[in-house]
């Protein structure tokens, strides 16, 4: 017997799980915000001071991971895409989507958190680390903000934590002795954290093991699914008006701005773009904002000519003529005549551009003109497993599987879509 | 009909070194607006500012860039792309240490791409939906999106890493010099296999899919039924009829392809680390080579001009009725 499911019990069990698994940091950030509430209501401008990007990600991948569920469950029988059978490719795409949206819920560390170097270099996947918890200083304070920045640093995973050491094993004493590979080190009892009259002592398990700097692979992934995609996402808009208002014009107003727009176009196909990305992206700096505005420039051919060839090909037809008579503006008429009839051919050529500027994005990371900035990405990931290549593999494998898995689902949902836009082509 | 096709290959030719042109000085142009100067990296502190200045005067960066411009220009047209800051010679002589590899590197993989991409089509198209023909065209979505540099590198840690039967990186092994004609083809041999995988895959599945498609599509269409009914064999009907019928967009398509990879494959020589024409135009890039970038990208664009009009003759020594396609 096949197992069928239907995409929104598949929504409804990935935010179960995450729920499940990260229960107690849930239920912590919901304190927080409540707390911030608090706050925001007795004390405007230290409340707006205390905001930045993190906690609010935070707050939002919360509120989110709660509501979806209920909003999917009272959905589900309003038919269209939520009651169609799970396949790969959906499956795929719900997880990254999941990846992107909760990702302070579903990572756990920060991307970027490094401690201990000599024990947590280097872990192949599934192996445990010792944690042992630091005493820290309590401030018992009834300050309504320094509970609430308590609590923010428990919420909000930062790069570091003066709090733990990553430790091969503890032994108890005058001082506690912990060992680092081998090495011992010592600790006046008061610095360490006691339970049940031991040192207090948990366990992490790094899912896809470490890179070389200690940084947890599973958080990274899980990051770097942001950036793919969010990359992705900018460089396919910036292409879908380039190609929409430029394929427009050469259709609509033909003659010479047809003429010289198609041999730019073919000019354009014919030669490596990659160069011209690398140029422009080496010599006026590589971040975030210009990798996507770069490769959303270096997009819009096709999509200009699919668009060029529909609107002539619209021309001639007689509603079209009869809008024109009207008095239709340039404006209306793309709006309401050209845009409803080339969607379909449109949206397909923008999810195939999608899955290219991903790979585009993970191939400019790989070369080391990638986004930059404090998200990890997973071309950047490949290019740093290079050189671990005979002593750690998983730090190649898994961000060359994950991109695999997100090329191979962009394209595939890019047919399946052309497929429901015109079920006469078999695939 | 000869002299036809002849003005129309000229029109062609000669608009395309226009767009070379406009890229060329986009290019140009783009490299002066740049924040940076190439020059600062070869004056050391220590030098006196009289040398520095004369330094400076020698890369000719300080006059207005219009002037720059129109003393580039001349030089183009006198064959002359000046002198490369890093290499310390001539644009053209540094080119041509690097353009012999990338053409024949990229031959050798565009023949391995059509040719195995034709085989496999055909295999496929003899049982159209039977089980050859649902393998390939599943392997072929799976292998079309892997991306190269994870090939590259997965290859690398089987055969290379693990294995240890390929090298991994380079062209020649370190002790090549004493080695005899036939040992040291064995050597480039051996060092080009991974590499050629890892360029091919891609293009292999890309051609297979285009290819088969347009066979099926061929197949189904009256004038084979016609042939059928006829009584003309199956092999005579595949040779003759169907497969000069569905290669037409398929020759335009490899000519693009060619022409891109005579820019270099880029990834595969960074993996391979390979002395290819890719490697070499982005290490100009980041090292703001100026003469050197603008050289790799005008022997590329004649490169890509040249595949796209021998694309182009293919086409119409095939079909007689596409050169009115061409001349729009």
């Amino acid at each position: 017997m096949k197992l069928r499911i239907k995409i929104w019990q598949f929504i409804i069990a990935i935010c179960t799980v995450v729920f499940i698994l990260r229960v107690s940091e849930i239920f912590y950030s919901i304190e927080l915000l409540l707390k911030y509430l608090k706050l925001f209501f007795t004390d405007v401008s230290l409340a707006a001071g205390q905001l930045n990007f993190s906690l609010l990600d935070n707050f939002f991948s919360t509120a989110l991971i709660i509501l979806i569920p209920f909003y999917i469950y009272f959905k589900k029988n309003q038919g269209g895409i939520l009651n169609k059978e799970l396949n790969f490719t959906a499956a795929a795409l719900l997880l990254l989507l999941t990846f992107f949206v909760f990702a302070p819920i579903v990572s756990g560390t920060n991307p970027d958190f490094e401690r201990d170097l000599s024990v947590t270099k280097l872990l192949p996947p599934f192996s445990k680390v010792k944690i042992l918890h630091l005493a820290e200083e309590r401030k018992t304070s009834s300050d309504q903000l320094s509970q609430f920045l308590e609590l923010k640093n428990k919420v909000v995973k930062r790069s570091y934590n003066e709090n733990i050491i990553f430790v091969d094993s503890v032994q108890n004493g005058n001082v506690v002795t912990y060992f680092q590979r081998g090495r011992a080190f010592h600790l006046p009892a008061a610095k360490v954290k006691y339970a049940e009259g031991k040192p207090f002592v948990t366990e992490k398990i790094f899912l896809l093991g470490t890179d070389e700097l200690g940084r947890d692979i599973f958080s990274r992934l899980v990051y770097g699914a942001r950036v793919s995609l969010f990359v992705g996402l900018g460089a396919v808009m910036i292409t879908m008006v380039l190609g929409l208002a430029l394929g427009f014009l050469a259709g609509f107003f033909g003659g010479w701005v047809d003429s010289s727009l198609s041999r730019f176009t073919d000019m354009l196909l014919a030669f490596p773009m990659i160069f011209l990305v690398i140029l422009i992206l080496a010599l006026f700096g590589n971040s975030l904002v210009s990798v996507i505005v770069v490769l959303g420039f270096s997009g819009w051919m096709s999509l200009f000519k699919i668009v060029r060839g529909e609107v002539i090909a619209m021309k001639d037809k007689e509603y079209f003529v009869t809008a024109k008579m009207i008095g239709l503006s340039k404006y209306k008429l793309l709006t309401k005549e050209v845009l409803p009839v080339i969607t379909a051919s449109v949206v397909v050529n923008l999810v195939f551009q999608y899955g290219n500027v991903i790979l585009a994005e993970a191939a400019l990371s790989f070369l080391g003109l990638g986004t930059g900035g404090s998200y990890p990405s997973w071309g950047q990931m490949i290019e740093t497993g290079q050189s671990y290549l005979t002593s750690a593999w998983w730090m190649i494998f898994f961000p060359g599987i994950t991109l695999f898995i997100t090329l191979f689902a962009a394209n595939n949902f890019g047919r399946e879509i052309n497929t429901y836009f015109n079920p006469r082509i078999k695939n | 009909m000869k002299n036809e096709i002849l003005k129309v290959l000229i029109k062609r030719v000669i608009s395309s070194l226009i767009v070379l042109f406009l890229l060329i000085t986009f290019i140009f142009i783009l490299l002066r607006i740049s924040p940076g100067d190439p020059a600062e990296k070869f004056i050391s502190p220590e030098l006196s500012p009289r040398l520095a200045e004369q330094v400076k005067q020698s890369f000719n960066l300080n006059s207005p860039v219009f002037d720059q411009y129109r003393t580039f220009i001349t030089n183009l047209f006198k064959g002359d792309f000046g002198i490369s800051y890093n290499y310390r010679m001539p644009v053209l002589s540094v080119i041509m240490q690097y353009l012999p590899f990338t053409l024949i590197f990229s031959s050798i993989s565009f023949a391995f791409q059509i040719g195995l991409g034709f085989l496999f089509a055909l295999i496929s198209v003899q049982k159209i939906n039977g089980f050859t023909d649902n393998l390939f065209a599943k392997m072929s979505l799976v292998i079309y999106a892997i991306p190269s540099f994870v090939t590259g590198v997965f290859l690398i840690y089987v055969f290379s890493a693990s294995l240890n039967i390929l090298p991994s990186s380079g062209l020649r092994s370190f002790d090549s010099g004493s080695f005899s004609f036939i040992q040291s083809f064995f050597d480039y041999a051996k060092h080009l296999i991974l590499p050629l995988v890892t360029l091919s895959l891609g293009g292999i599945a890309v051609f297979y899919k285009y290819l088969r498609d347009n066979l099926e599509e061929t197949y189904n269409k009256p004038f084979v039924l016609n042939l059928r009914a006829n009584g003309l064999n199956e092999r005579t009907i595949t040779l003759r009829h169907v497969i000069p019928n569905a290669v037409g967009p398929l020759i335009a398509a490899a000519g693009v392809e060619l022409g891109i990879l005579f820019g270099g494959a880029l990834i595969t020589e960074v993996i391979f680390a390979l002395p290819g024409m890719g490697r070499l135009t982005i290490n100009a890039i980041l090292a703001r080579d100026y003469p050197l970038v603008i050289g790799c990208t005008f022997i590329s664009g004649i490169l890509v001009i040249l595949t796209n009009l021998a694309a182009d003759i293919l086409k119409a020594k095939i079909d007689k009725r596409l050169i009115k396609g061409i001349l729009n």
